[in-house]
C-alpha cells in the first residue's frame, strides 16, 4: 500500500505534497475548532502507534501478501485528528523501516489520510441515516462501512495510481496483470479490517464511550 | 615401432599440438562446442521487507553513459535474483529498476570504480567472493529482529509517553475546571 521512492513522477510527488498539506491544514483548523484542542491527544497517540505496527502484520492472501492499513479504524475513532496521525505514522515507517519514502511522504498520506477523513464522515452518518437503526446495531454496521470503505478507497487510490503512471520502460501489461491481482487480494481485507473496526468501536463504545467522536 | 604403437605416438603429439594451440579449453563433440570465460557479472536480489522474494518481478537495467535508455530488461527469478553483465568499458553507476504491482525500488551499483573493487566485482578470488555475499547479506536481509524490535519499541513508548503527557496535562485541566466551577458555585451560594 506504501508508494516507495522512484515508482512515481515528480509531479504527482509534488501534487501529493500539495494536497497533503491541504488536508492538514483542514484538519489541524477543526482541531483548533474544538473546546479542548489537546483532549483528543492522548488516543491519538496510541491511534498513531497502533497505525505504525499495522504495517508490519503481513497477512497471507494468495496470490499475494497484504498487511494492515487502519486508516479507516482512525478516521472513525479519531475523527479530524485522523489525517495527523496517519501523516505522523508514515514518517516513522519511513524514516525506520523504508515503508514509502520521504520524497513519497505526501502521496502516501494523501493515499491512507483522505479515505481516513472519509471514513470519519462515514461513521458520523450512524446519527443521521442510522437513527432509525438499534444504536448497538447502528454503530457496528457504520463501524464495519468506515473501516472497509477507508481501506478499499486507499487500494483504489493506490492501484489508479500505480495503473496510470507505470513507466514506458516497462511492461504495460505485465504491471497491469500484477496490480489487478493484488487489487483483488485487497478485497479480503476490507472485510477483516470493517469486522475489527466495528470490534473497536463496540468495545470503545461499552468500555468509554466518550472516546469516540460525537 | 608397429602400427599400434605408431597410432598412440600420433595421438600424443596431436593433444600435445592441441594443447599448446589452447585448444583445451572447448570441448568439441559432434558439432556441440562449448566455452567459457571469466565475465564480471551482477547478482541483484529484490525481497520485500517481510523477506519474501519479489518473484516475477520486472527489471531494467541502465548504463552510466544513457541513464534514460533500457540497457538491459528482464525478470527475476522465484527466488527475486536477477543476473547481469555490464559492458567493462562503462564505468560508472549502473542504474537498476525493480518493479511489480506497484511496488519495486531502486539501486545504483559502482562498476569500475574503486569502490565496486570491494563490493560488487564477481571476478574476485574466492576469498574475496565469500566477503562480497556476506556484504549482499547485510544490506539485503537489513535489520535485525533485535535492531527492528528496538526501534519499534521505542516508537512505541514515544507514543504512549506523549498520550500519558497530554492525559496529565488534560486532567489538570478538567481538575482545575472543576475547581472553577466548585468556587462558583460557592460564591454563588
Amino acid at each position: 500500500m506504501h508508494i516507495s521512492e522512484g515508482i512515481l513522477p515528480a509531479k504527482v510527488l509534488i501534487g501529493g505534497y500539495a494536497i497533503a498539506g491541504l488536508a492538514t491544514w483542514y484538519s489541524l483548523r477543526e482541531i483548533n475548532k474544538q473546546k479542548n484542542p489537546t483532549e483528543g491527544v492522548p488516543k491519538a497517540a496510541l491511534l498513531t502507534a497502533a497505525f505504525f505496527v499495522s504495517s508490519s502484520i503481513h497477512i497471507p492472501i494468495p496470490p499475494a501478501s497484504v498487511h494492515f492499513v487502519l486508516n479507516g479504524l482512525l478516521g472513525a475513532v479519531l475523527g479530524c485528528y485522523a489525517f495527523p496521525a496517519i501523516l505522523i505514522g508514515l514518517l516513522f515507517q519511513a524514516v525506520m523501516f523504508g515503508h514509502g519514502g520521504l520524497t513519497t511522504l505526501g502521496i502516501n498520506a494523501v493515499i491512507m489520510g483522505v479515505p481516513a477523513i472519509i471514513a470519519a464522515q462515514i461513521f458520523q452518518f450512524r446519527y443521521s441515516i442510522g437513527h432509525r437503526l438499534k444504536p448497538h446495531v447502528s454503530l457496528n454496521l457504520f463501524g464495519f462501512f468506515a473501516g472497509a470503505t477507508g481501506l478499499g478507497i486507499a487500494a483504489l487510490l493506490f492501484f489508479g495510481l500505480t495503473i496510470t503512471n507505470i513507466p514506458s520502460d516497462f511492461d504495460a501489461q505485465t504491471e497491469q496483470t500484477a496490480i489487478f491481482g493484488l487489487m483483488l487480494a485487497h478485497i479480503p481485507l476490507m472485510g477483516i479490517e470493517g469486522i475489527f473496526t466495528a470490534m473497536v468501536v463496540s468495545f470503545l463504545q461499552r468500555v468509554k464511550p466518550e472516546l469516540l467522536p460525537s | 615401432m608397429n602400427m599400434k604403437g605408431k597410432l598412440i605416438l600420433g595421438l600424443v603429439l596431436f593433444s600435445s599440438l592441441g594443447s599448446s594451440l589452447g585448444w583445451s579449453e572447448k570441448v568439441l563433440a559432434h558439432g556441440v562446442q562449448i566455452e567459457h570465460s571469466a565475465s564480471q557479472a551482477i547478482e541483484i536480489n529484490a525481497k520485500y521487507d517481510t523477506g519474501t522474494p519479489l518473484e516475477n518481478a520486472q527489471v531494467t537495467v541502465y548504463s552510466p553513459d544513457d541513464p534514460t535508455t533500457p540497457w538491459k530488461q528482464g525478470t527475476t527469478d522465484e527466488q527475486g535474483n536477477f543476473v547481469f553483465t555490464p559492458d567493462p568499458s562503462k564505468t560508472g553507476y549502473w542504474e537498476v529498476k525493480v518493479r511489480r504491482a506497484g511496488h519495486g525500488g531502486l539501486t545504483s551499483i559502482p562498476v569500475g570504480t574503486e569502490t565496486n573493487n570491494a563490493q560488487v566485482s564477481a571476478s574476485l578470488p574466492p576469498d574475496n567472493q565469500n566477503n562480497q555475499t556476506s556484504f549482499y547479506s547485510q544490506t539485503s536481509q537489513g535489520l535485525s529482529p533485535i535492531q527492528k524490535g528496538i526501534m519499534i519499541g521505542s516508537i512505541l513508548w514515544g507514543c504512549v509517553g506523549t498520550a500519558l503527557f497530554f492525559s496529565k496535562f488534560n486532567f489538570n485541566h478538567s481538575s482545575d475546571q472543576n475547581t472553577s466551577n466548585v468556587r462558583q458555585q460557592e460564591s454563588e451560594g
